[in-house]
């Protein structure tokens, strides 16, 4: 073979290893789908929301790991999001020519690949320790402390993309900073700020390891957020190891909704941003 | 130091011929007191000097053009005037700016105070992400507390003077950003005079503007002098000459002249100034 | 009106300059809870090993007993089982995670190029524990029935290597695990490495183009040397992140406090000993060796995450000039 023919053979199967790698990515993406819409879709049906989970054996639902998966996320959010969002703004916006800022920069990037169980342990130390037992107060801290990594990331990144012009166009009418801050560049970043939320909403739904010891269980119905709560995750772990048929069913009926309102989440997120990407 | 008050006895360089650009008819500019003295003002970015040592004055109800290639400093010059340099760590001025006889670059002053004096306009249009409405009246609230039919009326007449009123008043509600970018502009300027500012700063304020809306700005210009103390910084010379009182020419961050503006295009006293003009360079 | 008077204000704060003090305040106070927080994780991971650090001091890092009835405890078959399965994790997510790179940049039709990145992006949102079910149901058996018995048979018989691949096809053990990280890491550091790649100066590719080279050429001498600290950063927080994956692992490493040489054995990782063993330890001592084998691995990843943030920052650096 000439240099050139070895050359071209070897282009040829460096390339056709990438198709091969990207049908692989793909292929996973859609053997994991199907395999949740297969095995979960038989779970589906109004027991699976409205009933609890029923001893080994029996016939229930997930409706109370459901419920205290939603509140744990919302709480979470709600605390964890103004957390963020605050802090982002102190690195765009107060932290030029700060020393403080990168640092911080620096340790949020790393909180945000931190394995979540370490942050489980955390607050296991500090709360449910220090209160005696599980609560969902804890669950809900354990996956607020998840988001703000997150959302200061975005907040940041969407703040610094609101052009400076606007910045001076405000300070110039003599508006103090606070509210150039607040009612404009807050207005202009506002979308790409919404879209990280969400993707911190959709990162935290998912989690299973920071509850593990914070909220932990409830085999039944339970609102009350100063005592361990069942969630989808805990549950699926629970179910899906154990060696009952009907418990497997409803581990994999979770399974599929969990999987199914992120997929959703990011893609309303990713819509978003390119709609306004394309709006400008 | 020279004196800052232009009379007919002020000598004129020998004419150097036709002159490139008509210039205007000279308002009688014979005894007017300067709002703002410029003072030995030098700037600088970190160790870079920007500016060395400008001394002029700015008078009220005139307008003064600043020319001057790129990177001159006169855009440098007009944010000293509001303090907005001040955003960014590094840059500094010293000397002395005078407004009314007080120097604004001491320290303690109230800067968002100073600023909703003065007004300023961007090269670029920056509309706020709200309504037209809330546009105008972001300013108006900030240090005033109007009823809504006061209010109202302040916005009608601020987008009057910055004749978009017709264009606009069917769809205050919309958001500033559904406008043309000549539109935008004019809201800009609206949104600045809206707080009634006594001092106007316009940098290249048509530069990114169509021919057509250029006119309408210049326009305003000459009707916005009538009450306010008017800075304007433009590269192009044919806005200068039609639109301004007096004319300072700027290179390389120095003030090489600086006199009413049917001097400076007709009989330049410096040889820069005169090549500029001409377009032997910038 | 006198604008200078009225601008002039020497003494005393007004309401304007109080509001933006406060609001500065808040931001930077927020900022600060974020190096607390870090601190105080490791106070806390720190404060409940202690007892098991003091009992067992460095010999907890080499130890391999697991005795909760006798409360003694070692970390290095978890140790063991983190760097193992993140090792294989990288082994396979690597290539893989290249080669789609390489075909979002320069392979793929430009229309497509979107919605192909946004599906392997939608792969890095499946939660760890999707993973670990669709490990545990779909691909273990697969693994188990044929491809380990093929490895066993094939490079079993070998010297070295087949110590590596003996033993019974259990389908749960580090290489199902490995496997599976290195699905999970997979499309992060495909996005990282895209992201990366495309930083490179279109006149820097075009050039290359422009003399002949191949597409496979180009990467290898033009795009692949410039990114390289990307690249490697990329990598490293993806192995940052495999090495604190807990759901996906737990689900099918085997779950076995043992260091055995084959691959296709049982073992276990630091966070799936934990996921599995925190709410069932009953003695104070069991408690504080997992919260010390949490601060172990606290501190392996955030030797692993910060060198690849500081890659990551250099990168930065030099794209900006």
């Amino acid at each position: 073979m000439t240099l050139y023919q070895r050359r071209r053979a070897g282009n040829v199967v460096a390339l056709t290893l990438s198709w091969v790698a990207t049908g692989i990515g793909l292929l996973i993406l859609f053997l994991v789908l199907w395999t949740l819409l297969r095995n979960g879709l038989p779970a589906l049906g109004s027991d699976l929301f409205t009933k609890p989970t029923p001893p080994p054996g029996g016939r229930g639902g997930i409706g109370n790991a459901i419920y205290g998966s939603v509140v744990m996320t919302a709480v979470a959010t709600l605390v964890g999001t103004p957390v963020g969002v605050l802090t982002g703004t102190y690195l765009a916006e107060f932290g030029r020519g700060s020393r403080i800022a990168p640092v911080v920069r620096f340790v949020n990037d790393i909180l945000l690949s931190a394995p979540s169980i370490i942050i489980g342990l955390f607050v296991y130390e500090l709360m449910v320790v220090r209160m005696g037992h599980f609560s969902a107060w804890a669950g809900s801290v354990a996956l607020a402390i998840i988001v703000v990594p997150v959302v200061v990331r975005t907040t940041e990144d969407m703040l610094m993309l609101v052009p400076g012009s606007l910045r001076e166009a405000a300070i110039a009418l003599g508006a103090p900073q606070w509210k150039v801050i607040v009612s404009v560049i807050y207005r202009a970043a506002l979308q790409g700020m919404l879209t990280g939320v969400m993707l911190a909403v959709a990162r935290i739904a998912g989690e299973t390891a920071p509850l593990l010891f914070t909220a932990f269980n409830n085999q039944f119905w339970s609102t009350n957020m100063n005592g361990p709560m069942a969630n989808l995750p805990y549950v699926i772990f629970q179910f899906a190891l154990s060696p009952y048929a009907d418990w497997q069913v409803l581990a994999w009926g979770g399974a599929m909704l969990i999987t199914l309102a992120i997929l959703m989440l990011n893609i309303v997120a990713r819509l978003l941003t390119s709609w306004s990407n394309r709006t400008l | 130091m020279s004196d800052f008050t232009v009379t007919a006895e002020t000598p004129r360089a020998p004419a150097l011929g036709r002159p490139l650009v008509r210039p205007r008819e000279p308002a009688a500019v014979a005894q007017t007191t300067p709002k703002v003295v410029i003072k030995d003002v030098r700037f600088f970015y970190k160790k870079y000097e920007a500016l060395k040592g400008i001394n002029l004055a700015l008078h009220d109800k005139r307008v003064t053009a600043f020319i001057g290639p790129s990177g001159c400093g006169k855009s440098t010059l007009l944010r000293i005037l509001n303090r907005i340099y001040e955003l960014y760590p590094g840059q500094r001025a010293t000397g002395e700016v005078l407004v009314d006889g007080r120097n604004i670059l001491e320290p303690g002053q109230d800067l968002n105070l100073l600023r909703a004096k003065i007004g300023m306009v961007f090269q670029k249009p920056t509309p706020f992400p709200m309504s037209i409405y809330d546009n105008i009246a972001f300013g108006i609230r900030l240090y005033e507390r109007l009823s809504p039919g006061e209010l109202d009326a302040r916005v009608e007449e601020a987008l009057h003077r910055a004749a978009l009123w017709d264009e606009v008043k069917d769809k205050l509600r919309q958001s500033g950003l559904s406008l043309s970018g000549g539109q935008q502009q004019r809201l800009c300027i609206a949104r600045a005079i809206a707080v009634k500012p006594e001092i106007l700063l316009l940098d290249e304020p048509a530069s990114a503007l169509d021919p057509i809306s250029t006119q309408r700005v210049e326009e305003l210009i000459a009707e916005l002098k009538s009450d306010y103390c008017i800075a304007l910084v433009t590269h192009n010379m044919q806005q200068a000459a039609r639109s301004s009182d007096f004319t300072a020419f700027m290179y390389l961050g120095e003030l090489v002249e600086y006199n009413e503006t049917e001097a400076i295009f007709t009989h330049p006293r410096e040889r820069r100034t005169e090549d500029y003009i001409t377009g032997r360079f910038g | 009106m006198d604008l200078a008077l009225s601008v002039t204000k020497r003494s005393g704060l007004n309401s304007r300059q109080i509001q933006d003090a406060a609001f500065r305040t808040a931001t930077r106070l927020f900022a600060f809870g974020v190096l607390i927080l870090l601190g105080g994780v490791v106070v806390a991971l720190a404060a409940g090993a202690r007892p098991a650090f003091e009992k067992f001091g460095w010999y907890f890092l080499v130890s391999d007993a697991w005795n909760p009835v006798k409360d003694n405890f070692g970390a290095l078959p978890a140790i063991y089982g983190t760097i193992v399965t993140s090792a294989i994790a990288m082994l396979v997510g690597i290539p893989l995670a290249f080669g789609i790179a390489v075909f979002l940049t320069e392979l793929c039709e430009p229309h497509l190029r979107r919605p192909i990145g946004t599906l392997i992006e939608l792969l890095a949102a499946i939660p760890s524990i999707i993973y670990g079910i669709w490990g545990l149901f779909v691909v273990a058996p697969v693994l188990q029935h044929t491809v380990q018995p093929a490895l066993i048979q094939i490079l079993g018989p070998l010297p070295i290597i087949g110590a590596l691949f003996a033993g019974p096809p259990f389908g749960l053990g580090m290489l199902t695990a490995g496997v599976i990280l290195g699905f999970m890491v997979l499309p992060f550091i495909a996005s990282v490495t895209r992201d990366v790649f495309l930083t490179v100066p279109p006149m820097l590719r075009e050039s290359a183009y422009g003399v002949g080279a191949t597409t496979s050429e180009v990467i290898r001498h033009i795009v692949l040397p410039y990114t390289r600290v990307g690249v490697i950063g990329g990598i490293m927080l993806g192995l940052g992140r495999a090495l604190g994956e807990t759901m996906a692992v737990t689900f099918v490493i085997g779950n076995a406090h043992r260091i055995k040489a084959s691959l296709l054995a049982p073992g276990t990782t630091i966070s799936a000993t934990l996921a599995n063993e925190f709410t069932e330890a009953v003695s104070d001592m069991y408690t504080a060796s997992l919260f010390a084998l949490g601060f172990i691995l606290f501190v392996i990843t955030f030797i692993v995450l910060a060198a690849a943030k500081l890659m990551l920052l250099r990168l930065d650096q030099r794209a900006a000039k």
